[in-house]
């Protein structure tokens, strides 16, 4: 990615429907080349967003700027932008061959020139050999391909992608982002990927824009994110994290849970209130004695690679990764390394997350597959 | 899927049910003879009789080239309609608009006709215009009753269709205009020809809409098969019923294929597994569609170019006359019409076009004319409806010197109650009342009065009027009473004796008694004498139909008068002039098998000849002394109070 060459710039966006805000003041500047990661839960704006930058929405307020251009008022079909949808949008009426061809018959490109673009394409998108074929008889991945590359062929400077990976099976998800990439890298083209997936984000992109309530949460790279989230709703959305209350003594030195840690933030007023993030892999289950604070363990489950422990301290429930067996009903002593805890502002978000006494694998899987049917 | 055998018979029932009408009808029109009881031999005499009627083929030609611009119009419209509800944001707009267009489906024709008329009328003041319904006007009701069958058409089909692909197409380089067509038309296509082909049988086949709504000089083919009721429907009527059946039949069927087609396509892409063959490329039941309809659309064209489209001429004469009242060139008569036409172009130098439209009742004429939407320039209505016309002030005097041939119109016809002073109308034909009876049946000895009918010898062989006017009549001229008569009593009187007779009737009819007779079903009933020789023709074998005129008896005449509101008035009056003279007037005798009043008829050998002698005894009985007999005998318009309580008596009759 190209750090001096700003392609797209939102200015001051806002956006509400029917007097519900569903973008408050968007600012964000997308880099020439970049794969950029719209993440957030659904409602959370970054369809919106998406779509504002495709031409299919206008912001109330703000400017969306390409080039360094104001193109509020440009319609979708005279933006250099190509969109990937979520349900692939081929045209059911037209075969492999000329739904890739349709932006370049709709340019009037001579007939010999779209031929050699096509094929180039579908051999892009490994689709080599499907030319005749039925848009509608192809199975998932292949539908996904085509889109693709129908919206590659025209060579955009911008491509933009709604969640398009939301409707395959996990092992073809895990595939096509590895294709993605990699079609990103050899075309250089700038990829918006929307996805409410924080596995997919933080293996794809080189930048990710965690969104939440119409309001950009934080921008950076997936170890910035991952590492030093901003505010409970980011630590709690990318990864699973413990978050506690907590009391910023001085710099390096911080209470929660009875017990003051050594930690390595600073810059924060003298017991200035915080939350305090800890992720679960980051704890270890130590003897009762040795331990920093002690807990009661009130359910344990495997994983596969490791055991998902859930550690019962002074009422708050800890989730606790480890490769070490423990058993249920067991009293054991917690242990967290200094630079293991990040320490976060209070926000709007504080309190909301990561307790996980209501904890189980089903909600959480439940409640996955109801954002996933609201887009 | 197995079927038990009572599942069976029910469904061979209703299949039966469905479709013996048809049937019938189907079988019928390949009868030689007109009878409706009796197939007498295989025969296309009507089918060919059928291509030989130009009026008729007018009438199918109007209604075709107004199906085929309605329903192209309505579906452009409809499409448009239904893409600007289903981008509605909100929903209850979305509901609200979706409901609205759904009203005038649920709306029943009649009402819709109605307001329609009205509409057109009160908008046709407002500009001051003398006709407000024309052509247009039955083309606005049409689109406005197919629109929304076109709209639920293509509705469903924009719901079906993924949204975001005309936000593809944008997105790829398309105008939002060129996306929808590109990308939404052939997406909801399917819905669009449906849609077409509903809106093209609906159109074809309306009658209560455009009965409204329908202007001078354009009958469509349903009103003018309706406005043959005066008469028997013509056999040549079942032929085109049955060729119109088979034609909507088939485009049925092929909307049905497009259909299967599109949810077979469906079902495809729904079970992607099967991939791998992928033989047939998808947009082939599209392109079958527009073949499809190209096809119909074509086909019509060509059945249109075929009966020739008329070009207007610069003076058109608007005739409203009863249906099957005049000879029209079927059966190798001659064809009135288009001799006027001939005759006027070669004396004046100049073409005249009829515009011919007829009228199945004097109620219905009068209520048109009424309405202020059509003007005609001449009518035949019958004696008691001119009498009312002319007490409304809705004719004009007629300038007799452009009718010299009046001076054939017997004495006996002048100063009839209806017109004392001869100044508005022309008589055209007249009839009387006398009873029909099968002497294979009927002892001689019984005949002579209108006691025959409640004879009780012959209980269950006697048929009687279904309408008050008439079946009281028989009574009260039985009794020797004034049939115009405003005393309660001469109809209390009149009720007792219909309600002796009650145990007698066969059945109460009015043109079943053809059948009824012809077939020897019954064997009493009174009727004019002009429909008793349309019997006599197609009576069975073991049938022998004689006719006498019990005294006192009905006389009726119906008269040729211009109305108020008449464009050509003297160019009416050289028509008038034309069918007094003598060929067509011999015609029209011989074709409505009416008695004239014209000498020119009655004396002519030819004629005299034609109908033989005791035809003519019957028919001509009472030239002589017609107009004593009829000022006293005839019906006159009957006053509000005594009309309900006539009608009154009779439901007391009917429910007994």
């Amino acid at each position: 990615m190209d750090k001096n060459k700003k392609i797209i710039e939102l200015k001051n966006i806002s956006k509400s429907y029917d007097g519900v805000t569903v973008l408050d003041n968007i600012q964000l500047h997308i880099y020439d080349n970049e794969f950029l990661t719209l993440l957030g839960p659904s409602g959370c704006g970054k369809t919106t967003t998406l779509r504002m930058i495709g031409g299919f929405e206008t912001p109330d307020t703000g400017d969306v700027l390409f080039l360094g251009e104001r193109i509020n008022d440009l319609p979708a079909h005279k933006r250099n932008v190509n969109t990937v949808f979520q349900r692939y949008a081929l045209f059911p009426h037209l075969n492999v061959f000329d739904n890739v061809a349709f932006p370049l018959k709709e340019k009037k490109v001579p007939r010999e020139e779209i031929e050699e673009k096509v094929t180039e394409m579908l051999k892009l998108v490994k689709l080599t050999g499907f030319e005749k074929r039925n848009v509608t008889n192809l199975s998932g991945g292949q539908q996904q391909r085509v889109a693709i590359a129908r919206a590659l062929v025209s060579r955009p400077q911008v491509l933009l992608l709604d969640e398009p990976l939301g409707a395959l099976d996990l092992k073809l998800r895990k595939d096509m982002q590895q294709e993605l990439k990699s079609i990103q890298k050899a075309t250089g083209i700038t990829f918006i990927f929307v996805t409410h997936d924080q596995e997919e984000a933080l293996s794809m992109s080189d930048t990710i824009v965690v969104m939440s309530d119409g309001r950009i949460q934080q921008i950076g790279t997936p170890t910035d994110i991952y590492n030093e989230p901003k505010n409970a709703f980011v630590a709690d959305f990318i990864g699973e994290s413990n978050i506690v209350d907590g009391i910023m003594r001085e710099d390096f030195k911080v209470t929660f849970s009875g017990h003051t840690f050594e930690c390595v933030d600073k810059g924060f007023a003298k017991n200035e209130p915080v939350d305090v993030v800890v992720r679960p892999e980051d704890v270890d289950i130590v003897p009762l004695e040795k331990g920093m604070l002690q807990g009661l363990i009130t359910s344990v489950t495997f994983m596969g690679v490791h055991y998902e422990i859930i550690v019962d301290i002074n009422g708050f429930k800890w989730m606790i990764q480890t490769t070490d067996f423990a058993a249920e009903g067991e009293k054991v002593g917690i242990f967290i390394e200094p630079d293991a805890i990040h320490i976060m502002k209070k926000s709007e978000y504080s309190g909301m997350f990561g307790d996980y006494s209501s904890y189980s694998m089903e909600m959480d899987e439940l409640s996955v597959v109801e954002s996933e049917d609201e887009e | 899927m197995k079927m038990k055998p009572a599942a069976k018979i029910y469904t061979a029932l209703i299949f039966l049910f469905l479709f013996a009408p048809i049937a019938i009808l189907l079988v019928f029109s390949f009868n030689a003879t007109k009878s409706l009881s009796v197939f007498s031999d295989f025969s296309v005499k009507w089918y060919r009789e059928l291509f030989k009627d130009e009026e008729t083929l007018r009438a199918l030609q109007n209604t075709l080239v107004l199906a085929v611009t309605a329903s192209i119009i309505s579906t452009v419209m409809g499409t448009a309609a239904a893409v600007g509800i289903h981008r509605l944001r909100r929903r209850y707009l979305k509901t609200a608009y979706d409901t609205v267009t759904n009203i005038p489906m649920m709306n029943p024709d009649i009402i819709t006709g109605i307001s329609l008329m009205l509409m057109f009328v009160f908008v046709g003041r407002l500009f001051g215009l003398s006709t407000s319904l024309s052509f247009w006007t039955m083309l606005i009701a049409h689109i406005t009753f197919c629109l929304p069958y076109v709209i639920l058409q293509v509705l469903p089909k924009l719901q079906q269709m993924d949204p975001s692909l005309p936000e593809a197409a944008m997105d790829l380089g398309c105008t939002p205009l060129r996306a929808f067509f590109r990308v939404e038309v052939p997406e909801i296509l399917p819905g669009i020809i449906t849609g077409l082909m509903m809106a093209f049988t609906l159109s074809l086949d309306d009658f209560v809409i455009s009965y409204f709504t329908q202007g001078n000089g354009f009958q469509t083919l349903p009103i003018r098969i309706y406005n043959m009721t005066k008469k028997t429907v013509t056999p040549k009527m079942y032929a085109l019923a049955t060729i119109i059946f088979f034609t909507i039949l088939a485009l049925l069927l092929l909307t049905n294929l497009v259909d299967e087609d599109d949810s077979r396509r469906m079902k495809e892409a729904r079970s992607a597994k099967r991939a791998a063959k992928g033989k047939k490329p998808r947009g082939d039941s599209n392109k079958r569609g527009m073949a499809i309809v190209g096809a119909i659309l074509g086909l019509t064209i060509i059945i249109i170019a075929a009966i020739g489209i008329t070009r207007p001429k610069p003076v058109e004469l608007n005739v409203y006359n009863w249906g099957e009242y005049i000879s029209d060139g079927s059966e190798d008569t001659l064809d009135t019409i288009k001799a006027f036409e001939d005759w006027y172009l070669e004396e004046y130098g100049y073409p005249v076009k009829v515009n011919y439209e007829t009228y199945a009742s004097n109620e219905d004429m009068y209520a048109k004319l009424k309405s202020g939407a059509v003007s005609y320039d001449l009518v035949i209505p019958s004696d008691y409806m001119i009498a009312r016309m002319a007490a409304e002030d809705m004719l004009v005097p007629l300038n007799y010197a452009n009718i010299p041939n009046y001076e054939y119109i017997s004495e006996s016809f002048r100063g009839l109650y209806y017109d004392p002073d001869d100044m508005y109308t022309v008589p055209y034909t007249y009839g009387v009342v006398g009873v029909i009876y099968d002497a294979n049946q009927v002892d001689e000895a019984d005949i002579g009065t209108w006691d025959l009918m409640w004879n009780e010898k012959y209980a269950g062989k006697i048929l009687q009027f279904n309408n008050s006017r008439d079946a009281f009549a028989t009574a009260i001229y039985r009794a020797g009473n004034d049939v115009n008569s405003m005393d309660h009593a001469v109809w209390d009187d009149a009720l007792q004796m219909l309600a002796e007779q009650h145990p007698l009737v066969k059945s109460y009819v009015m043109d079943e008694i053809y059948n009824m007779m012809e077939s020897g079903e019954a064997a009493i009933a009174a009727y004019y004498a002009g429909d008793y020789f349309t019997m006599i023709d197609s009576q069975s074998d073991n049938v022998d139909l004689q006719f006498y005129y019990p005294e006192p008896t009905n006389f009726f005449v119906d008269a040729m008068c211009i109305p108020k509101g008449c464009q050509h008035q003297e160019l009416a009056e050289i028509f008038i002039n034309f069918m007094l003279s003598e060929e067509p007037a011999v015609a029209n005798a011989e074709y409505i098998y009416y008695a004239s009043p014209n000498s020119l008829v009655y004396e002519n050998e030819d004629y005299i000849d034609e109908m033989g002698e005791e035809t003519m005894e019957i028919l001509y009985r009472f030239t002589d002394e017609f107009s004593d007999m009829f000022n006293q005998y005839a019906y006159r318009n009957l006053d509000q109070e005594t009309l309900d309580y006539v009608n009154t008596l009779w439901e007391t009759l009917k429910i007994s």
